[in-house]
């Protein structure tokens, strides 16, 4: 079957180095990386800038560990070394959000190691009750846009941040139709496929990429009207803040009797769920988006968000019969959160089982054998 | 026997039954009809100005880590899901909310009342965490103060703005409500009152870290932090800071040294390692080694001169968390590397130990860059040590002795 736009988002999603550095070269535009979650990529392409969500190597972390303990998560390590392997110095600087203590402690490194001029960093608020909360966003976003004014020469406008918003919805709703489709169409295509799809909208510009996807939803029409899609137990899977899940680990859990039906994981739903308002105030439809609860976020200092009953609503959409937690290994925010959720999945008696992910690769048998036992529980081959 | 001797204050003797009166206080605040709220990050001040026995979150893991009980609770709170590489001070809590809720008898002194209001007061965005836990396990009303850390000196107003208005619009109608009573804004003056000239007298103590030898050490100062915070405000706090000054004074007159003979000043970067503190100066005695200063223990309000007692408390008090020092702007590194650098200076040091927590990043990224940018420009020498504030399984000794003797013997190659 005819699958160039899928391959393409594979390719890119394999070596986003190798396609930004070109993409620079053709461009002679700037390219400013995200780390990593909640940061509203529409300011800075507003500015005539390519925002990047910064992504885990594809190497193990090396002379990283001369600057960051192994005991961080994999996209700190990973991104710190690759900083320091020079195999970044494509891009023109960096935003980075408060989401977690790594995240605070990166912009240092970057300043001590880095040549970069624009080291953005942004206090996003938590999610408390308070008016100051929402106008202190609101003059985070001002102060991205001042920063973003400088890093491009470029005024950004009201309207220049409308049309940027449209263009993200557009990528947003064309990401959620892939996902109606493998929805209704379950094993239609593989988590690594969707993965990388997602992956790719991260690293290209929104214009070329909705292009791309559009091309990609084409592929998939023909392919459900050509049928024999793979069938499994239905499952989801959930976390992986921030950090890329090993296609390796998506291709075996659908290689052992079970097939992902949805996710709420960063490069994943998470990353296009919950389109802006497009409407004449557009920092305030970003505040709106931010301060929603969807999807649930524990770097956000939410105390009311419910994840599990996300996550089961997301099961029951999808007929789903259990689900898959990935854990990054090192990220507080989730290994805090997790416990509350894993006691509400066995009240509500779902099947749940948690995978630890590092960045370094994990040992696949035994995670093979655990998804076996998990397999058989519930009621699978 | 070791060449050196080490010779105890009989000051810091007092403290323990200072905080333990503290604790108890709190254990026994219900029976007196007292509200009780559990409160992380610095904004205790404004339920003990409401008459609220308060809780603050990393004083009750140092103290339940220098009693001894924080194994129990972490495991209790393992038993309970909580995962092992989380933050020990979160988890601790979840282990005194599991006991709490399924009646796991633990030590006495470090029970726990439900309270009547959680404040997530979020220097940390793992301080947050700790909140929404408790939130979903108690369904205990959380009232939160994000207080961002400044990046840059431009951030720092910006913040105080910020962080003042929270505590005006959340924080404040939350005690109100909570203990059914205006706010008492002259009782926040009195606290600030009595924390200015406690730390002013704390400040002329660490005057003494100067001398060498030096009559006291950064241990010494660790174990004498509560007065100078969470203890706030409390009647034994001026005392407790007079006793040892002049206990100081006595020594350098003498010229009595905390350990004898001085044979290396270091800088101690991170946490102090509560449930740890014998284990380390005993390491570092052998080794001849005296930890004088670090970036933590200085942020409780280093400079207590400018706490405003005349004017609004509010802001007086969130002007020491930005623009005087304090907790939010001296855990950055960008802002720090400059002070630390004098630091090197002023207290004579001769090497840095980075104590870099597994379970708490508050400090770590960034300690392998302070290391060689102190090297370069003050020429001298610093390892990272790992470990944990309160968990044993997190800490082996026999690796952070053989770093530390790497440094004493680096320090003496240095100075020839």
């Amino acid at each position: 079957m005819k699958q160039r736009a899928l391959n393409q988002c594979m390719e890119i999603s394999g070596d986003p180095y190798g396609y930004l550095k070109k993409w620079k070269q053709n461009n002679n535009k700037k390219i400013i990386s995200c780390f990593a979650m909640n940061i509203p990529e529409e300011i800075i392409h507003a500015a005539g800038l390519l925002p990047v969500i910064a992504w885990r190597s594809n190497e193990s972390v090396s002379i990283g560990h001369s600057r960051v303990a192994s005991f961080n998560c994999g996209l700190t390590r990973s991104f710190i070394d690759d900083v320091l392997k020079e195999k970044l110095n494509f891009l023109d600087g960096v935003v980075i959000n408060r989401m977690c203590l790594q995240a605070q402690g990166i912009p240092f490194i970057l300043e001590q190691n880095t040549k970069w001029a624009n080291i953005i960093y942004m206090s996003l608020p938590a999610l408390y009750d308070s008016d100051c909360i929402h106008d202190f966003f609101k003059s985070e976003l001002d102060r991205l846009i001042i920063a973003m004014e400088k890093c491009s020469g470029n005024k950004i406008t009201t309207e220049k941040i409308i049309n940027s918003i449209e263009i993200y919805n557009h990528n947003r709703k064309l990401l959620s139709d892939i996902y109606e489709i493998r929805r209704n169409n379950i094993g239609i295509i593989s988590a690594r496929e969707i993965l990388s799809i997602v992956h790719s909208s991260m690293i290209m510009p929104k214009e070329e990429n909705n292009k791309l996807l559009l091309e990609v939803i084409e592929e998939l029409n023909l392919k459900v009207a050509e049928g024999n899609p793979k069938s499994g137990i239905p499952v989801v899977i959930y976390g992986s803040l921030c950090q890329t899940p090993h296609p390796e680990l998506l291709d075996l859990i659908e290689n052992i009797g079970m097939v992902v039906v949805d996710d709420d994981i960063f490069i994943g739903s998470r990353y296009f769920v919950n389109s802006l308002n497009v409407s004449d105030n557009p920092i305030e439809s970003m505040a709106n988006r931010y301060f929603s609860h969807i999807p649930p976020c524990p770097t956000k200092g939410d105390y009311k968000s419910n994840w599990s009953a996300y996550i089961s609503d997301i099961m029951n959409k999808n007929k789903a019969k259990a689900v898959i937690t990935l854990m990054i290994k090192y990220c507080p925010p989730h290994m805090c959160a997790y416990p509350d959720d894993q006691i509400t999945f066995e009240k509500k008696g779902i099947p749940e089982i948690m995978l630890e992910v590092e960045h370094e690769i994990i040992s696949l048998e035994q995670v093979r054998t655990r998804l076996q036992s998990f397999v058989e529980i519930i009621g699978g081959i | 026997m070791s060449e050196y001797k080490l010779n105890r204050l009989e000051t810091t003797k007092l403290i323990g039954n200072i905080v333990d009166k503290h604790w108890a206080s709190l254990r026994h605040a219900k029976e007196n009809g007292e509200k009780v709220a559990w409160c992380s990050g610095p904004v205790f001040a404004f339920p003990y100005a409401m008459d609220m026995k308060c809780h603050f979150m990393a004083g009750y893991s140092s103290y339940a880590g220098g009693r001894g009980a924080a194994q129990q609770l972490l495991e209790i709170a393992e038993e309970d899901g909580e995962l092992i590489d989380s933050c020990s001070y979160h988890k601790l809590h979840m282990g005194m909310a599991a006991a709490m809720r399924k009646n796991i008898p633990v030590r006495k002194d470090v029970i726990l009342p439900l309270p009547d209001l959680l404040i997530s007061g979020r220097l940390c965005p793992e301080m947050s965490h700790y909140a929404e836990g408790l939130y979903r396990k108690m369904g205990v009303r959380v009232t939160g103060v994000d207080v961002p850390p400044p990046h840059q000196k431009s951030e720092i107003k910006y913040f105080e703005k910020y962080v003042e208005r929270q505590i005006r619009e959340s924080l404040i109608p939350a005690l109100e409500d909570v203990c059914g009573k205006p706010f008492n804004y002259d009782r926040l003056t009195e606290i600030l009152i009595t924390l200015k000239e406690t730390a002013i007298l704390r400040n002329e103590c660490w005057e003494y870290l100067k001398l060498k030898p030096s009559p006291w050490t950064l241990w010494d100062y660790g174990v004498s932090i509560a007065p100078v915070f969470y203890l706030m405000g409390s009647p034994e706090a001026v005392p407790y800071y007079n006793k040892l000054k002049a206990e100081l004074a006595d020594r350098a007159a003498k010229k009595i040294a905390a350990l004898e003979p001085e044979k290396s000043r270091v800088y101690w970067d991170g946490w102090l390692p509560w449930a740890f503190l014998g284990k380390f100066s005993r390491i570092m005695c052998k080794l001849g080694m005296v930890p004088l200063v670090g970036r933590y223990p200085w942020e409780f309000f280093p400079h207590p001169e400018t706490i405003d007692t005349e004017g609004d408390p509010v802001v007086s008090f969130v002007k020491q968390v930005y623009s005087n020092g304090g907790q939010a702007k001296d855990n950055m590194p960008s802002l720090n590397l400059p002070v630390i650098q004098n630091w090197i200076e002023d207290y004579n040091i001769d090497g840095l130990i980075m104590f870099s927590s597994k379970s708490c990043r508050m400090w770590n990224l960034g300690h392998n860059d302070f290391i060689a940018a102190i090297e370069r420009q003050n020429g001298i020498p610093g390892v990272v040590i790992e470990g944990d504030m309160v968990d044993t399984r997190m800490n082996s000794f026999a690796q952070i002795e053989t770093r530390l003797e790497a440094l004493a013997e680096m320090i003496e190659a240095r100075k020839g």
